[in-house]
């Protein structure tokens, strides 16, 4: 698993690359974190390159979904793949985390 | 009885590491069983992560030999059986036994009622210090 950011002008996207689990989910913690503390709290999870995702994968993008309003911003997710559409839809998530086409499109309204 | 058309297995101590090689059990289990269709494998195999991340995160040991996990996976015609274990395993607490979705802040508490809504059935069996979570999926 891993996890790269770019900091755009409206918005910073975070890749995640692998399988979302509890191994990989504290570390998405660290990078939203970092990006939200580096002033950067419109956030779009780009998750176009994630085949799986769990229950901790899923708490993780909650508990940075609330990093980024505590902000002031929003976290969104984008790229969503057919198991983490599925999660997102079992645990009623889906509509808490809105899934964008892609990450441009994630805060391409406001 | 019902034959089993492919097996997986692994056994190791509890950890982290454990759930990447059970991920990559699966996977190798799909390559010799390529007619299970996409939304049984991916149903079956997240919730057997799911299971096994709960056994990762919450075992408590028994006694002083550390916890281990223990997955056995078979796929047979119209079914996918999966035996996920924590020996030297505490009995759970209630508490992660809870299968209700909790409050949409919630970070954490959906693993079981995911694994519910993913299986045809999950059956826990404890015994000699084992804790024993059966899941099927019928295909």
């Amino acid at each position: 698993m891993q996890f790269s950011y770019e900091v755009n002008d409206s918005y910073a996207e975070v890749k995640s690359v692998g399988r979302l689990n509890m191994v990989a989910a504290p570390k998405l913690r660290e990078v939203v974190n970092e990006v939200v503390a580096g002033g950067s709290s419109r956030v779009v999870v780009n998750l176009a390159e994630t085949d799986f995702m769990d229950s901790s994968g899923l708490g993780a993008l909650i508990g940075c979904l609330k990093a980024a309003r505590q902000a002031g911003g929003d976290l969104r997710i984008a790229g969503v793949q057919p198991q983490v559409k599925m999660v997102l839809e079992l645990t009623n998530m889906d509509r808490v985390l809105t899934a964008y086409p892609t990450a441009e499109a994630a805060f391409g309204d406001d | 009885m019902t034959e089993v058309i492919a097996h997986r297995g692994f056994h190791g101590p509890s950890n982290e590491e454990a759930i990447e090689a059970i991920h990559n059990e699966l996977d190798a289990l799909w390559d010799d069983a390529s007619f299970v269709p996409d939304m049984d494998r991916m149903t079956f195999a997240t919730a057997v992560i799911e299971a096994a991340a709960n056994i990762v995160q919450h075992a408590l040991p028994v006694a002083e030999k550390p916890v281990e996990i223990d997955v056995d996976i078979s796929v047979r015609p119209t079914r996918l059986i999966a035996r996920v274990s924590a020996y030297n395993a505490r009995e759970p607490f209630a508490n992660d036994m809870q299968a209700s979705m909790p409050d949409s802040d919630a970070e954490s508490g959906r693993g079981l009622a995911l694994i519910e809504a993913l299986v045809t059935t999950v059956t826990f069996e404890r015994q000699d210090g084992t804790n024993t979570w059966i899941l099927t999926r019928n295909t």
